[in-house]
């Protein structure tokens, strides 16, 4: 009849349209987002373009890798970048600082946000007076800023689930641990971790451990936890610092051999211990690529380019292959 | 305690009676009530609790908070508070650890870090005295400068000690003995080191003139000072005090967790030592508190936190169980207290 037909087009456009609904969106937002004149001139006129990259914690311990994917991409493009940002992660000075770099003047922003509602409506003031802004590390969905460089945190959290999952031979029991279980970094990895865990009919995951964040109270949060569970088969961290805790934990009450540990990025002790086989894998996110892309980025839209996404990946480092990074990056040094 | 003098012509029985009333309506026995019914009921609530390696383990987690909170009750009994105890920690275990791995020796390492926090503490005293400046602010003016400055000499950096970034494998050695070592095969050092930290302190505070003076200070300045107590100078003793046992606090926790960063370390922790001293009897408008209570204090911290692990709890009930501690306690001095003056 002639209605079906009608109909069956109706939702065989409606379709189409649906799929291509987020490359319109995005091409919106990269098509609605006008460069301001005054960015226009002073490009035309081959002036340095100034960036700013607002990182939400200058004084944890990605910051100095993050500062040197910037210093990077000064020598690399030759363009007036630094890091910016509040020491502790807080906010309102990230927001004030952007607010104060906007008036100031500014060619392009990348930020990091500490909290993606307080940072929404200052990224939208700047895009809305043609200030171009792509977010790294941490994005800010919720924002129009133009592209996100970083980690893919869910599909980062289930690279952890599978390789502990694997590690541990498909059956075991597990405990996560965290820094800040509410933050929504960790709501995104342990989203995935869970994934992948659930995969496994014969793994269990017991609970997840809030650890806090000084050091000596992750210790003590992991050594209790342990306490309570001492028949656990392996540890899950979700971030940077419960991993060389779970790992020390481990190796001070010879338990190498029995409990796995699966964790991320690259601190200096979790090094050693994937190099002595107490932690079996750590996976690094790579902060330096991070703003160092940014800040590509943003010199890409100021010639006019059209931008994307850019994942920075999930990289797996085990004691097979830490060997390659520790050269590496003693190599950068000199 | 405070002393009870006792008529010489009283019975021995009430001169027991006396005794025990004063036992009973002392403020540590309070906390330590408190205390037991925490322990019982965790006993009963999980077996994971009532072993000796839980208990050592929460031993040591509330040493380095414990050897704070002491030097904190020096600072609250002279009706004064310290807010940079947190950096102070950071920057003088940065700093010796800095030292170690530049390849100095043990001693001078340590010396240099404790006295970087002693000088700290000094300037806190100096500033809330001489300074005219009240201690509250300008120990949270210290925090974000002594932070600061340890966020420049680190650049921000974690700082490692081990041998492969430069340390001498004796001194190393040494120091994480100190940090990670056991006497007797079985108690952790740190435990050991809190334990000394308080037979030493309780001595000095309940047992010698300047503990006297701190009281007096903090009781009335005006009355102490015309008594002819260098009130200033009994001030800034104690200010100093706290940045040395900050300092003491901050180089054993390297030496235990042997890797530090000045954006991370320490931050928050004058929190649960202020709340460790307060629970513990000591008072913010000064002239109260001891040692003993001090202790107490933070075990109760400690154990709440174990126990809120041990039986799986969500860790957000945590902090909002250390806040309702400190509102009972305090809110439970003040109504006993009430009483007591009547």
């Amino acid at each position: 009849m002639i209605t079906h037909s009608i109909q069956h087009r109706t939702a065989l456009i409606g379709l189409m349209l649906a799929g291509f609904l987020p490359a319109i969106a995005s091409a919106e937002e990269n098509a609605s987002f006008t460069l301001a004149q005054t960015i226009q001139d002073r490009i035309a006129k081959g002036e340095k373009p100034i960036i700013r990259v607002s990182y939400h914690d200058v004084s944890n311990e990605f910051a100095p890798f993050i500062k040197k994917g910037v210093e990077k991409a000064v020598a690399d493009f030759g363009v007036d970048a630094k890091l910016v940002g509040p020491v502790g992660a807080d906010a309102e000075k990230q927001v004030s600082e952007i607010e104060s770099l906007i008036e100031k003047g500014v060619d392009g922003l990348a930020i990091s946000s500490v909290s993606t509602d307080a940072l929404a409506p200052v990224i939208q003031r700047a895009m809305a007076r043609g200030i171009p802004v792509v977010t790294f590390n941490t994005d800010n969905p919720s924002s129009k800023r133009l592209a996100f460089v970083g980690q893919n945190l869910v599909e980062s959290g289930r690279v952890a689930g599978k390789l502990l999952a694997d590690t541990l031979g498909g059956k075991g029991s597990v405990i996560i641990t965290t820094l800040d279980a509410a933050a929504q970094w960790s709501i995104d990895r342990e989203k995935g971790a869970r994934e992948a865990l659930g995969k496994y009919p014969d793994i269990k995951i017991l609970t997840t451990v809030t650890t806090g964040t000084e050091p000596q109270q992750i210790y003590g949060s992991i050594e209790n936890a342990m306490q309570a569970h001492p028949n656990v088969d392996g540890i899950l961290s979700l971030e940077c610092c419960s991993t060389p805790a779970a790992g020390q934990y481990v190796q001070r009450n010879g338990l190498a051999d029995k409990v796995k540990i699966v964790g991320f990025d690259l601190l200096p002790e979790t090094i050693k211990l994937v190099q002595g086989n107490v932690v079996a894998a750590t996976i690094d996110q790579g902060p330096e690529k991070q703003s160092y892309d940014a800040v590509q980025l943003l010199l890409d839209v100021l010639k006019g380019k059209k931008i994307q996404d850019v994942d920075t990946g999930a990289v797996v480092y085990t004691s097979k292959n830490i060997g390659d990074y520790v050269v590496a990056s003693k190599e950068q040094k000199q | 305690m405070t002393p009870q003098t006792l008529s010489k012509n009283a019975s021995p029985a009430t001169d027991l009676k006396a005794r025990i009333g004063s036992i009973i309506a002392a403020r540590e026995t309070g906390v330590l009530l408190a205390l037991l019914v925490i322990c019982v009921f965790l006993t009963f609530a999980t077996s994971s609790f009532l072993t000796v390696r839980n208990l050592l383990n929460v031993g040591r987690q509330i040493s380095l908070l414990g050897i704070m909170a002491i030097g904190m009750t020096f600072v609250l009994v002279s009706r004064e508070v310290d807010l940079s105890v947190g950096s102070t920690y950071a920057i003088s275990g940065l700093v010796t650890g800095m030292l170690i791995v530049r390849g100095s020796a043990l001693i001078p390492a340590l010396s240099a870090g404790l006295l970087v926090g002693m000088v700290i503490g000094a300037m806190n005293g100096v500033l809330s005295t001489y300074g005219k400046l009240p201690s509250f602010i300008a120990t949270l003016g210290m925090l974000s400068v002594v932070r600061g400055a340890a966020l420049l000499i680190t650049d921000g950096q974690p700082v490692t000690v081990d041998t492969t970034r430069g340390g001498r494998s004796e001194v190393v050695d040494q120091f994480y003995q100190l940090g990670q070592g056991q006497l007797f095969g079985i108690i952790p050092m740190l435990l050991v080191c809190f334990l000394i930290v308080a037979a030493i302190s309780w001595l000095v505070l309940a047992k010698t003139t300047f503990g006297f003076r701190v009281y007096a200070v903090g009781g009335s300045e005006k009355a102490a000072r015309l008594s002819g107590i260098q009130v200033f100078h009994t001030k800034i003793l104690t200010f100093t005090l706290m940045g040395l046992l900050s300092a003491i606090a901050g180089i054993l926790s390297l030496a235990f967790l042997p890797s530090g960063q000045a954006g991370r370390t320490g931050v928050g922790l004058e929190l649960d030592v202020i709340a460790a001293a307060i629970v513990g009897g000591a008072s913010l408008s000064g002239g109260e508190g001891t040692i003993l209570g001090t202790i107490f204090g933070t075990l109760i911290i400690g154990i709440l936190r174990n126990g809120l692990v041990l039986l799986s709890i969500s860790p957000f009930w945590q902090t909002t169980a250390i806040g309702l501690v400190i509102i009972c306690a305090v809110g439970i001095d003040k109504w006993t207290g009430l009483r007591r003056s009547q």
